[in-house]
């Protein structure tokens, strides 16, 4: 519990210290103040591909070893992945709409595709819910997983593979193609959020062997109606 | 028996049963063509507008109302069947073969009566190299009765399986939406097919190894 408040204090403070790298970095020149979104909207993108990576990791290791923890981990990273999705679509609309001019552009490959991958993992979350026996949900939840993470690279190159308004990869092995002050603030970001990413996930997945531990208990204690024996009528009575 | 031999076995059964009851081909056929009518119902009337958006329709109806087709309660087994054919020692991997192919089959069948209801309706500007759809029809109903066979197993037995079926098919499906309709519009604008059609391919091969991968695990969920 203890190293759980570690990871969540320390991501505090880099978060804390990334915000004040991105209010430190100059104005774009064409997207002015609207630029310094980048320092959030990069690293929860980023962190939802792990986030996503790590679920078909787990879910595949759960397959191979069926152990419940690896079916926690790979369900608890997909409900953060989504979470970090849908902060990723919105700070994209934010930027977009003072950027373009509009918050949604259909003939932006990643953002289109990046709600479809945000659509995948709702999915993945609603057949874990309409699954109750755990280790039939832990099954068809890793194999959807496995099928879900193909969409990961194809929202990563979709920019390359599509016409689109998006920019392509700003950050690339031969370099980065930003002011200093916007990649140290990105990067502070990518380490602060993926430690919040950690503890959350640390957390989430106690939450989820505790609820299966209390369900499995209460599937096995008898029903409230159980010690009522209903009357039997008699032929002829 | 042959791994062959049994998908070739489960596909004749498949075929067979939607002989029977017509189930795809009787009831969500009309379905999308009722879908097709409904459309420019919906819109202005706008003869350019519509004209310019039909073969847009044509993919979208293929998919959502095609991905019907390989949900099809005709297509699924009961417990005993699926014991049954366990206990027979057909393999799992072939079992999913014989369905992709009956749904495929079934789904190009779709597609034939909804591209010249599309071509009726919507008026599309004549293409050039309107030979090169075929290809593009083909690899959609191929890749959506993989993703759709995959999906209709993952959810077997599920209360809500009639609406998070979909759910989980439409954003699957999107590699092989996006794709087909740069296709059409590259030929429009006579700029070929095979960006799209390869990265298609790229798509249903990847499609096909998780499915045959996973057809062993899934099998032990029903």
């Amino acid at each position: 519990m203890k190293l759980r408040f570690a990871l969540l204090g320390l991501a505090t403070v880099g978060i804390a210290y990334g915000f004040s790298w991105a209010l430190r970095m100059p104005a774009d020149a064409v997207q002015g103040e609207s630029a310094r979104i980048i320092s959030v909207h990069v690293p929860t993108a980023w962190l939802a591909f792990l986030a996503f990576g790590l679920t078909a990791v787990f879910g595949l290791a759960w397959l191979a070893t069926k152990r419940s923890k690896l079916d926690h981990l790979a369900a608890a990273s997909a409900e953060i992945g989504v979470l970090f999705t849908a902060l990723a679509l919105v700070t994209g609309m934010i930027w977009g709409k003072v950027t373009w001019g509009i918050a949604w552009d259909w003939g932006d490959a990643r953002l289109a595709s990046t709600a479809m991958m945000f659509f995948v993992y709702l999915g993945y979350l609603a057949l874990r819910r309409a699954t109750p026996d755990a280790t039939q949900r832990a099954r068809r939840s890793a194999i959807l997983g496995a099928v879900g993470a193909l969409q990961v690279p194809l929202v990563y190159f979709s920019v390359n593979i599509w016409r689109t308004l998006h920019q392509t990869q700003s950050v690339r092995p031969d370099g980065a193609s930003m002011p200093t002050e916007t990649l140290i603030s990105m990067l502070v970001n990518l380490g602060a959020f993926t430690l919040l990413y950690l503890a959350l996930l640390a957390w989430r997945t106690d939450q989820l062997r505790i609820e299966e531990t209390y369900l499995a208990e209460t599937s096995l204690a008898p029903n409230a109606g159980a010690a009522v024996i209903p009357p039997k009528l008699q032929p002829g009575s | 028996m042959t791994f062959r031999r049994q998908a070739l076995v489960i596909l004749r059964r498949d075929l067979r049963i939607e002989g029977r009851t017509g189930e795809a081909l009787l009831i969500t056929l009309p379905f999308g063509l009722a879908a097709l009518f409904l459309i420019p119902l919906a819109l202005p009337l706008d003869t350019a507008l519509l004209s310019r958006i039909g073969p847009g329709m044509f993919w979208a109806v293929t998919l959502l109302f095609g991905m019907f087709i390989t949900f099809r309660q005709s297509a699924g087994e009961s417990p005993a069947q699926h014991e049954q054919l366990r206990m027979l020692g057909v393999d799992p991997a072939a079992r999913y073969t014989g369905r992709v192919i009956a749904s495929t089959l079934l789904l190009i069948v779709f597609e034939l009566v909804l591209a010249p209801t599309t071509i009726l309706l919507f008026a599309p500007e004549p293409l050039d190299g309107w030979l090169w759809i075929v290809p593009l029809g083909v690899l959609v109903a191929i890749g959506l009765a993989l993703i759709g066979t995959l999906v209709s197993d993952m959810t077997a037995s599920l209360r809500g399986r009639s609406t998070l079926a979909p759910l989980l098919v439409a954003p699957l499906s999107i590699p092989l939406l996006v794709p087909a309709a740069q296709g059409l519009e590259s030929i429009r604008t006579n700029n070929g097919i095979l960006v799209p059609a390869m990265f298609m391919v790229l798509v249903v091969l990847a499609l096909a190894v998780i499915g045959v991968m996973t057809a062993q695990p899934l099998e032990e969920t029903t």
